[in-house]
């Protein structure tokens, strides 16, 4: 295993994200869904606003991965609540497992993430796992 | 369209297909989402981590079934949706993506979701929960 274990349950420090009609109108756009109302985010776009300020690559780093060798393996959304346009929302992001497949051939990273609104409490829960594909070791 | 009420388990609820996905919409995407990963990006990048060419975000093709169920299942609130990135999908490769009725309980139903490349290869699968209402 590359990845130190220490990292396991490192948490990236709280964020606010602003969500604006005109980037829930240009993520309808960018998924050929221009035709749909920008008031409510779609179903994925959870995963813009827990991306926001470059967090998927900041743990990335954090964790030593060269973003050659990671693909998205497994992406699961808990619903609680609609996020509108102008809602301002509190993110968490969190390390919440590491293991590894092949000898450490394969590793993976489990990240979950939690948003939230002042007032209306959590909206929605993301939990995503990442696969390194670790360079096989050659025989002599 | 299908009546949910009466449709047998396993039965194909909603279907949908795409134009091939553009270099174009990847960089938009890659825009309005934040990952900017130049596996999706950058050709030369994407060689260097040994595919031929760039790949689509795996994220994009999972919107592509998310649309899917706000467009036919716009009655329901959808609770949980998972998706399981089986193969990566080149660019200029369309997806067809299919809604299956895996149970139905008393305050919803579960869908078995899954999305294939022009020749039928499985890129995605997944699971939807909805309840009736909204």
């Amino acid at each position: 295993m590359s990845i130190d274990r220490s990292h396991l349950g490192y948490a990236l420090p709280a964020f606010t994200v602003e969500v604006s009609a005109a980037r829930i109108a240009a993520f309808l756009l960018a998924i050929g869904d221009s035709s749909a109302s920008s008031t409510v985010a779609p179903l994925t776009f959870m995963k813009a606003i827990e991306g926001e300020h470059n967090s998927s690559q900041r743990i990335m780093e954090t964790l030593g991965v060269d973003l050659r060798r990671v693909l998205h393996a497994e992406q699961q959304f808990d619903y609680l609540g609609p996020i509108r346009a102008g809602d301002q929302l509190s993110v968490e992001r969190r390390v919440t497992d590491l293991y590894e497949k092949k000898n450490g051939a394969l590793e993976f990273i489990v990240i979950e993430s939690s948003i939230r609104h002042a007032a209306r409490g959590l909206l929605g829960r993301s939990r995503q796992v990442v696969l390194v594909r670790n360079p096989v070791a050659k025989a002599a | 369209m299908m009546d949910i009420d009466t449709a047998a388990l396993g039965e194909c609820l909603a279907e949908s297909i795409t134009s091939p996905i553009t270099r174009e919409q990847l960089a938009q995407y890659a825009a309005a989402s934040g990952d900017s990963n130049p596996l999706h990006l950058d050709p030369a990048f994407a060689k260097k981590a040994g595919f031929e060419d760039v790949i689509v975000h795996g994220m994009l093709g999972m919107a592509v079934l998310g649309r899917l169920l706000s467009a036919h299942f716009a009655a329901h609130t959808v609770h949980k949706f998972d998706a399981r990135f089986v193969a990566v999908l080149p660019v200029g490769e369309t997806l067809r993506c299919r809604a299956r009725l895996a149970s139905r309980e008393d305050d919803g139903i579960t869908l078995d979701l899954e999305a294939l490349d022009g020749q039928g290869r499985l890129i995605i699968n997944g699971s939807a929960q909805l309840a009736a209402g909204i």
